[in-house]
């Protein structure tokens, strides 16, 4: 274990990435205890440059786009690790029982995955977050309910790639039931290809819910979230491109943490997919 | 290979020729993602309606802004007549206008016009089979130039002409439309993006999201100034901006008001303030259990908006102040504005309510563009800082536009930012569904169950009187103001940017724009 | 090789089928009367009746999805509750401007992508390999409708180097619509201005789309080409003292192709589904923005013709791939 966090910190990207997430998730829960309330508005100072009183400037209603952006932070972490953790579950359950009842079931829940592989997701996230109406909850379930079968490939073809090795053998030969084998043995082993895929796809699955916030199917005004913020305000990049950016470098960061982190992770963990 | 990259860099970046001269076509920037169909007797979208105005004619119709005089078009005149039973018009037709076929206009192409609106149904139809009461067969050619029509005593000949102006009116050449008709649709699949009409241009191009193209039609007794039109979709108003900053486009419509602000101090460009007669309006639900079926409460709604920085603000002059249901532009408009923003002043009548910490509601708004250029959730916003202020605590639910009006419409709001256009320019167009309950329109959705209102809509619509009509509206404005579900919050006017160049452009407030009087110099 | 093909073409159409039913039954949990979304503000109950018949909205759900499915047969998908127009005719519409820009971007994503991978593998650890990499790292990490606003305002706003949004300049005149890639249809009609101009409107969006499958082509080459590169008849070869430029092309990327095409076909099918947020900034006419009306007025027909439309092309591409690689690599049969 040691050796590994050697390993992991030898690497620089990823030395950088774990320190970005560190200051974002610092941000994200003391930040707001800090700043200003981020959905009080002043009309008289709208669009204004940055400033001491607004270190990011104001935007098209005068709130102060630091305390928008703060706030937004918490909003965009919770985003991407609330997909994360439905879709890795959801997933992980999914190709666990394809890889080990297979046969006719793992041709079944396969196929399954095969036309949501096939769904175009972010058309699918739209249509779910418009038929469930549009807010940060249901976006959170659209994109999970299209990056879940990722994660059920992953675990299923640990699953049967382990399936036949010795550890799972001597079980079988002790008498262990299939559910226990299952649980007790493949899982774990199955778990770190999902941990390198978890970690980037926390940044993935920011990008997108921004990215549906952006359109109108995410995120509801007022709420400070990044993508809705870069919407609301980039009509005025020629007036205020402060307004637009600051939100728009948050997502970049957050997302470039945590391929950094996925990057350094699979370094470690799984050396051979590079 | 490395000469062909040499051969791609010149194909895209070289320089190229401009194939048209830049003063034969005018360039028409806005949002015209609303055109569904382009055929006269179906269209009802503001983009199809201000386009299929420059397709065809109409018997009659009016010119720029005045919505109070009534000018010859196909009909060279026109007289109403009392019958018996009916109100008899006859009209006129001018000899020689000719549709963009080459054939000329008569009276059987009006009477096909008007029965195939009938027939189609489309979502103006009402305007036709509701306010004028026409039936199939009512129209009669009575020669090759005179056509007849006959309407019930209970419907307004005056307002039958005024929706005479309007683009289902618009005549057809029927042979050609005959001709193109497949399987009894009367030509509507075909006419929904080709034209047969005698207006001064002719549609020959209409790629969906990408532009409309016009061309002056060779036969029209009308020549427009510029030959060529081109109406391009751009949604994105940073992105209109620069299309008209850099000469892409010579219009511009859609811009905020930044932009306007920008273009207006910019010399090589001009912004003009079409009138509208749109009211955007907030609706409080009356309905038993609600709170705002306590009077007390809605006249403290009244203290808790703050009209004039909204207007200032947010707006800043894209919108006229106004408080009362007809707008400014029709008989009956009511310029009175006696509500104040005064947060002190709701508190009190909240609590008076007995909402001694006042009182949270759901404020149900639009993700989209609020009259006057403005995102409705931007104007949510100001709203609820400005009510947060006194005592009422507003949580915006901003859904799609389709959404909020479904929730309005079954009754399930608490309180809708909404806007409302009326269907023809006649005060009736807002007196009756914002005042009578019995029309199931604005009135019913907010619960507004109140008789003396709907009978005083009733009886104004009916008046012929101008001056009788205009007592009656004031009483019944004074009364919706004071005791009505609805705080009307501006009359937006609709800011358009135009090129210098440009002269002669204008939007009357049912927004059609004659295209055909603009020019455009070098 | 025939079963093969047969199977997997049977694939795409449950696939197909799938995707119609998931989205059929989400159109279902719609809280809101798409009649109401039609039929806007000023609409009068009766319209809203006749609306319901007329569409069958007031049938029970299980026939609704039968008839659909019979239609679908005949490849009607249904009438748009928005537009009113066949779907099938909306996407004929609209399909070409999204297969245009995808392509473009799939081009840019190869131009830039495949040689930065290949350079930076070649130097690795040096300064060319860290800019590929952070280059890499920071567009795949930009979200692509900041980077469309940011160099719209750079640009074209404030540079005036390329053209602003549409197809086409508006002072030219239209080639004939053909296939409608303007670009092809011009060509078509021999009309070299409006090619170049047309080229010229879709370098800027075409960038913004394929900068993030650049990225991600850049790393998984590099990738791939390292593995090669580290092979024994690579050192071999540069131990006979071949050239660089006939060791990479002869050797190396010959072997690092497979993982490449791959990677590819999923790019492009990507790209389809990706182009939503690019051409609602850039005003681009294509299924992306269809979609996204289509979505927010509730106008399900719509929706699912688009997603079955995107979802069979993807599944067509992979299985396209499939067939390329058994081509590339003779070694995998297909029984």
């Amino acid at each position: 274990m040691r050796r590994l966090a050697r390993r992991f910190l030898r690497n620089p990207g990823a030395v950088v990435g774990l320190f970005l997430l560190l200051v974002l998730a610092l941000v994200a829960l003391l930040g707001p205890g800090l700043v200003g309330d981020p959905l009080e508005q002043n009309l008289l100072e709208r669009l204004k440059p940055p400033s001491p009183e607004h270190p990011l400037g104001t935007d098209q209603l005068g709130r102060d786009v630091l305390a928008r952006v703060v706030h937004g932070a918490r909003i965009s972490l919770g985003v991407g690790f609330g997909v994360v953790l439905l879709a890795s579950l959801l997933g992980t359950a999914v190709g666990l029982l394809a890889g080990g009842l297979g046969g006719r079931w793992d041709n079944l829940l396969m196929r399954l995955t095969d036309v949501f592989f096939a769904f175009p997701s972010l058309i699918l996230a739209m249509a779910i977050a418009a038929a469930l109406g549009p807010n940060l909850g249901n976006t959170v379930l659209a994109v999970a309910l299209v990056t879940w079968p990722i994660y059920a490939r992953l675990v299923r073809a640990q699953v049967l790639a382990l399936r036949e090795r010795e550890f799972v053998e001597a079980a079988r030969a002790l008498g262990a039931g299939q559910g226990r084998i299952l649980l007790r043995h493949l899982l774990p082993n199955a778990l770190t290809p999902v941990l390198v895929q978890a970690s980037y796809e926390v940044g993935a699955a920011i990008l997108t819910a921004a990215g549906l916030s952006f359109i109108g199917f995410g995120a509801q005004p007022p709420t400070p979230e990044w993508g809705a913020m870069v919407a609301e305000t980039r009509n005025y990049m020629a007036e205020a491109p402060w307004a637009a950016t600051a939100p728009a470098l948050g997502i970049l960061l957050t997302v470039l943490a945590f391929n950094l982190l996925g990057d350094g992770l699979r370094d470690v963990l799984d050396p051979r997919g590079r | 290979m490395r000469q062909w990259v040499w051969v791609f860099i010149f194909l895209v970046l070289g320089g190229f020729s401009l194939a048209q001269d830049r003063t034969q076509v005018l360039v028409y920037g806005g949002d015209w993602t609303d055109l569904i169909t382009l055929d006269p007797q179906v269209v009802y979208e503001f983009s199809g309606v201000m386009i299929a105005d420059n397709l065809y004619e109409t018997l009659v119709r009016f010119e720029g802004s005045d919505l109070a005089t009534l000018r010859p078009g196909l009909a060279e005149s026109w007289k109403v007549e009392r019958g018996t039973t009916d109100w008899i018009l006859t009209f006129k037709l001018r000899r020689g206008s000719r549709f963009s076929t080459g054939r000329e206009v008569t009276a059987k192409d009006v009477v096909f016009s008007f029965e195939r609106a009938l027939a189609l149904k489309g979502p103006g139809s009402f305007l036709f089979t509701d306010i004028a009461q026409l039936k199939p067969g009512a129209t009669k050619a009575l020669d090759p130039y005179t056509v007849e029509v006959r309407i019930p005593k209970s419907a307004s000949p005056q307002s039958f002409l005024s929706i005479l102006t309007f683009t289902i009116g618009g005549v057809v050449d029927s042979e050609e439309v005959q001709k193109n008709a497949k399987g009894g649709d009367l030509g509507k699949d075909w006419l929904t993006n080709n034209s047969a009409g005698s207006g001064p241009y002719r549609l020959v191009r209409w790629d969906r999201g990408n532009q409309v193209i016009l061309e002056a039609n060779p036969h029209a007794r009308i020549k427009p100034k510029v030959p060529r039109v081109v109406l391009r979709y751009i949604q994105e108003p940073a992105v209109l901006r620069t299309a008209l900053e850099s000469g892409e486009i010579d219009i511009a419509e859609g811009l905020t008001p930044e932009g306007l602000k920008a273009i207006a101090a910019n010399p090589r460009f001009k912004v003009v303030r079409a009138e509208t007669l749109r009211l955007q309006y907030l609706g409080m639900n009356m309905k038993a259990g609600s709170p705002f079926a306590n009077a007390k409460l809605r006249e403290a709604m009244r203290y808790a908006v703050n009209q004039d920085e909204l207007l200032q603000g947010l707006l800043q002059g894209n919108a006229v102040k106004t408080q009362t249901l007809i707008p400014k532009g029709l008989l009956g408009h009511n310029p009175t504005t006696p509500y104040k923003y005064d947060p002190n002043r709701a508190r009190k009548l909240l609590a008076e309510a007995g909402y001694l910490q006042g009182l949270e509601f759901e404020l149900l708004v639009s993700t989209g563009i609020c009259g006057g250029g403005v995102p409705c959730p931007d104007v949510a916003a100001k709203l609820q800082a400005d009510m947060a202020k006194a005592g009422f605590r507003a949580r915006i639910r901003a859904i799609a536009n389709a959404e909020v009006l479904a929730t309005y419409r079954a009754q399930n709001h608490q309180v809708v930012l909404a806007g409302w256009s009326p269907d023809f320019p006649d005060p009736d167009g807002n007196a009756t569904p914002w005042a009578d309950y019995g029309a199931r329109s604005l009135a019913w959705r907010n619960s507004y169950n109140d008789e003396v209102a709907a009978k005083l809509a009733r009886q104004a619509a009916l008046e012929t009187d101008p001056q009788k009509r205009q007592a009656l509206y004031k009483v019944l404005t004074e009364k919706v103001l004071r005791e009505g579900p609805y705080v009307v919050l501006y009359q937006p006017a609709q800011p358009i940017g135009l090129s210098a160049k440009v002269e002669g452009f204008l939007k009357n407030p049912m927004m059609s724009a004659p295209l055909w009087q603009v020019s455009k110099q070098p | 090789m025939a079963a093969y093909l047969v199977r997997r073409l049977f694939l795409v159409l449950f696939v197909g089928v799938g995707i119609t039913f998931v989205t059929f039954f989400i159109a279902q949990v719609v809280p809101t009367d798409p009649a109401v979304a039609a039929l806007g503000e000023n609409a009068r109950e009766e319209q809203i009746r006749e609306f319901r018949e007329r569409y069958g909205l007031d049938r029970p759900l299980l026939v609704q999805y039968g008839i659909y499915l019979r239609r679908l047969l005949a490849l009607d998908l249904g009438r748009s509750l928005r537009t009113g127009r066949p779907v099938a005719e909306d996407l004929k519409e609209f399909f070409p401007a999204t297969l245009e820009l995808s392509l473009a971007a799939f081009l840019v994503a190869v131009a830039l992508g495949l040689p930065a991978g290949v350079w930076a593998a070649l130097r690795q650890n040096r300064s060319p390999d860290l800019l590929v990499r952070l280059f890499a790292l920071l567009l795949g990490s930009t979200p692509v409708f900041f980077l469309a606003i940011l160099l719209l305002d750079v640009l074209h706003r404030q540079l005036g180097l390329l053209p602003g949004p549409g197809r086409l300049d508006p002072y030219l005149i239209p080639p004939p619509r053909v296939t409608g890639l303007v670009t092809l249809d011009a060509l078509l009609a021999k009309d070299l201005a409006a090619f170049r101009d047309a080229l010229h409107h879709l370098l800027l969006p075409a960038f913004v789309l394929g900068s993030a499958s650049a990225a991600l082509l850049a790393r998984m080459t590099r990738a791939a080409m390292l593995e090669v590169l580290s092979q024994d008849y690579v050192r071999t070869a540069w131990a006979k003292g071949l050239a660089e430029r006939q060791v990479v092309l002869r050797h190396a990327l010959k072997n690092a192709a497979l993982p490449i095409l791959t990677l590819l076909g999923g790019l492009l099918g990507g790209l389809l589904s990706g182009a939503v947020l690019t051409e609602t900034i850039f005003s681009w006419p294509g299924l992306g923005r269809y979609v996204t009306q289509s979505a927010t007025s509730l106008d399900f027909p719509a929706v699912m013709g688009v997603t079955l439309l995107v979802g069979v092309v993807y599944s067509l591409l992979n299985l396209l791939v499939d067939l390329l690689y058994a081509l590339l690599d003779p070694r995998i049969r297909y029984a």
